[in-house]
């Protein structure tokens, strides 16, 4: 088998799940962003972090400073696409008492408070599919209001079966690109993402970095070529000239995570930073 | 020194002229000389003197004898090197050759640009007694007939020189005279016209004749387009005994050296060393792929010596009236004592007399009066026949007959009912010949493949010198038989007779087939395919549902990559080779099997404690052997993974090595091969194991290694994993993740348990050779998996052989705190992979608990999870208290400080036993087990790294 054949996605039976509810919302505020002249805004949360109230408020914060899409982190033991920052977050999180229920009872409450803006829950493919093909959990967040579903250690090699079961429930299936993913596969991974795709912007884990990559210019345009869905760029964005620098370079939306947990300060609450940084970052997706 | 009455062209002057290039120029030379020195000299006149010259020395025969052999080459000078050495008498330099064990001597006779002497072929000739190629750059046919009067016994015609008629011509005419002609190509067009000539040697020259170029990947290109009944020599670029075994790997039947001979203070040193890497392995591994051979109607002296000499298991005489094999009882009797004197009594054939449809009452007294070792029943004889012989202490052999279009379950049910009723063996031929006893047809390969699946088979019919080792490659036969296929051309009316050296040749190809190819499978493995291999998706289990490819994207490419290489790898038997060598040198393989007849003992007592019912197993009749992976280097099994994927890293051109370790074995390991190979290397593990294992932290340490402590999730294994991968997620560009267990993402669990799974090999054909079977109980302790994948996978297609695992029960598996995956886990993703973990309702991973940082780890490899979920393993669970009361024990009993994880795998094995009274058995229908038994024990690693630990739990008062 040569490289690009173990690389190469097969074709799955079943609509991918751009065709859900969810991923409409999701399209929904893409459009909205794009009609407004900017590149859409996602920031993230981690649940449960620094407790379940905090959460919230910062949640409530960040959409109310300039969100489009809001990233909701689910804690997890074993976060191993995840830099420092995240590993910290998540561990704290977990130590207050964060559970799966609680997390998705975030989404709830946030759901309930901000209906307009789409939520993206994020986390790994053991909380989400663990032993089965993951449909509990699919209905679960769908119910909670969530319209997609970001899983860091699944790709379309390994996702159909939840593909299948996050169709049936109307829930997006956001698959990640990295600058290390064949040309070939970038266009088959795009074709079964749903809402949008997410485009990891460098070749490591996730934390803020001072610089972006000089190549992801290159990399964003490439991927927006074959992808049928928006592409979001995330990983170490972290300043406000790297989110023009994104928008510029043609991204249809932008993540900022870590760089948020980090401003949330030791004891993760500092709101009034937060809501500093996110407006700044917000309004550099102005192309 | 005035020979070289030219300078000789250096690599910086080289000519551009013709299109021939040097050659054509030497040649060029050479028939401007022969003009002269022949001239009015007729073809007849030399081949009377030919004729007179003393008998040639068989060079293809001597070839033809297995491994890789030695041809030796005098020469004072090259158009490559210059002047090389100025040989004043070179029987002196033949004979120190020929001291080394050089199967051949190669003479320059070429005076101008080699520097050739008259009389240089005469006094080596005479001066030894291996047969002597003459390196002569033919242009005339007289040449031949000259060299040979000259004594020679083989000659060098290389392609390039010839039209491929005339090439042709020569090579025919120098078999004609007895001289064995080895036809030289550099590249694939000359190669084409060299198989198209009768030669029977050909040569593979890195070197091109006309740029004087050497290109060292050229005998590898080219090795898999000779057909496999020619006889292959390499040449050129040898520099030490690497090289060497590079080509015996690949295939090749001799290696012909020259210059680094010839500048070599002490040749005879130079060769030995290079005889020694030509020969073909045997360790035990190896040994145990190895197809049995069958050489049968053999009809004459020749044949039956030919067989002898070339290491024939069985050879067969055929007592059937009115084939053309057909030999009296008379004659058989005598080819029999014949085999007997001139064999060693170790390794001599098996006589095997073929008969067909014969009364019981004849056979008996046949198979004694003739004083054969086995009976071959070829006809229509049925089940009863074979129940009467065996029953008679008469090792009996039959022929199942079969059509090319039959399907193969009723094929499969044949030869169960004839193994069944006790038949030794049984061989698969074709049906529809003219005579009965072998038909000369191949069956499909796709039947035979099927059959040789489920039930141990010999193949016959059709084979010979070329096909051999594809179809010994191709399907997990356990032997081969050939007749007409290793045979002289048939002469009307005469009876059939051997070719030697086809006959040397199949048994050299055959029993090479599958040298250094760990992957191919040898023998039935009636156990669901899923258990044994992953499929394309990395997928394990019968329903194929564990194991696969959980990662970030950015290792997609990555694991990619290193599954292509993998592919191409396995199949490989350069790499094979080139690992085994260092396991044998460096690592200490193979390591020894040992039986514990203290550790047995005490075994049987606790059992019988335990259970008050009369144990069936009695005290003499319990035999346990430990294989001691503890005397590996490092001191644990973990070497073998490391010294296989440091080599892997080579291949894939990367110039880093991370790795995670828990007890510490692992990065041991991974550092001490990277200090052999010269990488840089960085261990990720948990801050708390750092603290456990004190002692492997100072040996990675002083290997050059750098130790990253790990302080994030539990401090423990598992979080070493996911900073491993975190660092590899980062510089997955230029870095080889050396993963140490048989878990994480596809092909990791198929990479770890290839490299493994030498310890089972090893240990199968250890066992076999004092017990002379199978073992009835395999037990190893499993973490995540490596030494007991190693250890279990030769044995999961053996429905006879019960196989056990020992989990950490840590502080019990009813307290929650242990590192049972198996017995305490549930379906869940941990590292890549689907497999048992230990995981709370949100799939949250749940810390593993045990005082062995070697188990503790909440998961366990794909591949054991799906045997477990089979049924195919018994999982028994000790904790922390009974493993380091097993280690106390095994200490005492034996004197072996085993690790504390191979502690858990002792503390069990009572309870095992004491389960032996013919309830537990792996299939239904399968006998009781017996009242003899032998057990096989992993010892996995030696335990002086956990006496610290052990002594701080104790004083906890735990």
């Amino acid at each position: 088998m040569s490289a690009d054949a173990a690389t190469v996605v097969a074709p799955v039976a079943g609509a991918p799940t751009d065709a859900t509810a969810g991923a409409g919302r999701i399209r929904e505020a893409f459009r909205r962003a794009d009609a407004d002249g900017r590149a859409a805004f996602i920031p993230y949360v981690v649940a449960g972090y620094p407790d379940a109230g905090g959460a919230l408020e910062a949640a409530l914060a960040t959409i109310d400073a300039g969100a489009d899409v809001l990233e909701v982190g689910l804690p997890y033991s074993d976060p191993l696409a995840d830099g420092p920052t995240l590993q910290r977050a998540n561990r704290a999180a977990l130590r207050a008492g964060a559970t799966l229920e609680a997390s998705i009872r975030l989404v709830e409450r946030i759901a309930a408070a901000r209906p307009a803006i789409p939520i993206v829950p994020m986390g790994y493919a053991n909380q989400l599919i663990g032993g089965g093909e993951g449909r509990e959990r699919a209905e679960r967040l769908v119910d909670a209001g969530a319209s997609g579903v970001i899983v860091a250690d699944l790709t379309p090699d390994e996702g159909a079966p939840f593909e299948s079961v996050a169709a049936d429930a109307g829930l997006a299936v956001v698959y990640l690109v990295a600058p290390t993913t064949p040309p070939a596969r970038r266009a088959t991974i795009a074709a079964r993402s749903g809402g949008f795709l997410y485009c990891v912007s460098l070749v490591g884990v996730t934390g803020a970095r001072r610089t972006l990559d000089p190549s992801i210019r290159r990399l964003v345009r490439d991927v927006r070529a074959v992808s049928p869905v928006p592409v979001a760029v995330g990983f170490g964005v972290s300043r406000p000239a790297h989110v023009r620098a994104l928008a510029a370079a043609g991204a249809d939306g932008v993540v900022v995570a870590s760089a948020l947990v980090d401003v949330l300060g030791s004891d993760g609450r500092d709101l009034r930073s937060l809501g500093r940084l996110v407006t700044s970052l917000a309004a550099a997706t102005r192309r | 020194m005035t020979v070289v009455d030219r300078p000789p062209t250096g690599r910086e002057g080289r000519p551009q002229a013709s299109r021939a290039g040097v050659v054509g120029e030497i040649a060029a030379r050479r028939r401007a000389d022969l003009e002269r020195e022949l001239d009015g000299v007729t073809i007849a006149d030399l081949r009377r003197q030919a004729r007179r010259a003393s008998a040639p020395r068989p060079f293809a025969e001597v070839l033809a004898a297995p491994g890789l052999h030695l041809v030796a080459e005098v020469k004072r000078a090259s158009p490559s090197a210059g002047r090389i050495a100025p040989i004043d008498d070179p029987a002196v330099r033949a004979r120190a050759y020929t001291a080394g064990g050089a199967a051949a001597i190669s003479v320059l006779c070429e005076p101008h640009w080699f520097g050739a002497r008259p009389g240089d072929l005469e006094a080596v000739r005479s001066a030894v007694s291996v047969p002597v190629l003459a390196k002569e750059f033919v242009v005339d046919r007289r040449q031949l007939p000259l060299l040979r009067a000259r004594g020679a016994d083989a000659v060098l015609l290389l392609a390039v020189l010839h039209p491929r008629r005339r090439l042709a011509a020569l090579a025919a005419e120098a078999l004609d005279l007895g001289l064995e002609p080895l036809v030289e190509a550099h590249d694939a067009r000359e190669l084409e016209a060299a198989l198209a000539t009768s030669a029977r040697v050909v040569g593979i020259n890195n070197r091109d004749l006309r740029t004087l170029e050497v290109d060292l990947d050229r005998a590898a290109e080219l090795r898999g387009l000779v057909p496999e009944d020619r006889i292959a020599i390499a040449e050129s670029g040898v520099r030490d005994e690497t090289t060497i075994r590079r080509w015996r790997a690949i295939g090749y039947d001799a290696g012909l050296v020259g210059e680094t001979l010839v500048r070599s203070a002490d040749p005879t040193a130079v060769v030995r060393a290079m005889v020694a890497a030509g020969r073909e392995p045997s360790d035990p591994a190896n040994r145990g792929a190895r197809p049995f051979v069958k050489i049968c109607g053999v009809t004459d002296e020749a044949g039956a010596l030919a067989a002898v000499r070339a290491g024939a298991d069985a050879i067969g005489f055929n007592l059937v009236p009115g084939t053309p094999r057909e030999l009296s009882v008379g004659e058989a009797t005598a080819l029999g004592r014949l085999v007997r004197s001139a064999a060693r009594v170790d390794t001599r054939p098996r006589i095997v007399l073929v008969t067909v449809d014969r009364a019981i009452e004849e056979l008996l007294p046949l198979a004694a009066g003739v004083g054969a070792d086995a009976l071959q029943l070829s006809g229509d004889e049925p089940v009863s026949t074979v129940v009467a012989l065996a029953g008679a202490g008469l090792e009996t052999w039959k022929v199942v007959h079969v059509r090319p279009d039959e399907q193969p379950q009723p094929v499969v049910d044949a030869v169960r009912g004839y193994l069944d009723a006790g038949a030794s063996h049984v061989l698969l031929d074709a049906t529809g010949g003219p005579f009965p006893g072998g038909t000369g047809r191949r069956l499909p390969g796709d039947l035979v493949a099927a059959v040789a699946r489920e039930v141990p088979i010999v193949l016959a019919g059709g084979l010979d010198p070329a096909s051999v080792g594809p179809a010994v490659r191709s399907a997990a036969i356990v032997g081969v038989d050939v007749a007409s296929g290793v045979e002289r051309p048939p002469i009307a009316g005469e009876r059939r007779r051997k070719d030697p050296l086809r006959v040397g040749l199949f048994s050299k190809r055959a029993h090479a087939a599958r040298v250094d190819r760990p992957v191919l499978v040898a023998r039935p493995t009636l156990v669901h395919p899923g258990l044994l291999e992953a499929d394309e998706a990395g997928r394990w289990g019968v329903d194929r549902e564990f194991g696969g490819r959980y990662v970030p994207e950015t290792l997609v490419a990555a694991l990619g990559e290193l599954e292509s290489a993998w592919t191409g790898i396995r199949r490989d038997p350069a790499f094979w080779t080139e690992l085994r060598e260092l396991l044998e040198t460096f690592a200490g393989r193979p390591t020894p099997l040992y039986r514990a007849d203290g550790l047995a003992g005490d075994a049987l007592a606790i059992a019988r404690e335990w259970d008050p019912r009369p144990t069936p197993v009695a005290p003499d009749r319990l035999r346990v052997y430990l294989k001691r992976e503890d005397l590996a280097h490092t001191g644990a099994h973990k070497v073998n993974n490391a010294v296989g994927q440091a080599l892997l890293t080579r291949r894939l051109g990367k110039e880093r090595v991370i790795a995670e370790t828990g007890a510490g074995q692992h990065g041991v390991a991974t550092a001490t091969a990277c200090a052999l190979l010269g990488l840089p290397c960085v261990v990720y593990m948990g801050a708390e194991d750092i603290e456990r294992q004190a002692p492997n932290v100072a040996r990675m340490r002083n290997l050059g290694a750098e130790v990253v402590s790990v302080t994030s999730g539990t401090a423990t294994l598992k979080d070493a994993v996911n900073e491993a991968m975190r660092d590899w997620v980062t510089n997955v560009a230029t870095t080889h993740y050396v993963l140490g267990s048989a878990m994480g993402p596809h092909p990791y669990p198929t990479i770890v348990r290839d490299l493994q799974r030498r310890i089972g090999d090893e240990a199968a054909v250890q066992l076999a050779e004092v017990e002379g079977r199978l073992p009835d109980l395999v037990l190893a302790c499993v973490g995540g998996g490596s030494n007991a994948i190693g250890l279990l996978s030769r044995f999961i297609g053996e429905p006879s052989v019960r196989l056990a695992l020992a989990e950490a029960a840590g502080e019990g598996i009813e307290t929650g705190r242990h590192a049972a995956a198996l017995l305490g886990g549930t379906p869940g993703i941990l590292h890549g992979a689907r497999s048992l973990m230990l995981q709370d309702g949100d799939g949250q991973v749940v810390e593993a608990v045990s005082l062995s940082a070697g188990l503790d780890y909440p998961g366990v490899g794909p591949q054991i999870a799906a045997l477990y979920a089979a049924g195919r393993v018994e999982v028994e669970a000790a904790t922390d208290r009974e493993a380091v009361g097993a280690v106390d024990w095994l200490t005492r009993a034996e004197g072996i400080i085993p690790a504390l994880e191979t502690g858990h795998a002792f503390a069990v094995l009572p309870r095992l036993l004491a389960g032996v009274d013919g309830a537990r058995v792996p299939r239904p229908g399968a006998p009781a087990w017996p009242r003899e038994m032998v057990v096989l024990v992993g010892l996995s690693g030696r335990g002086d790294k956990d006496l610290d630990s052990i002594e701080r739990w104790r004083a906890r008062g735990s």
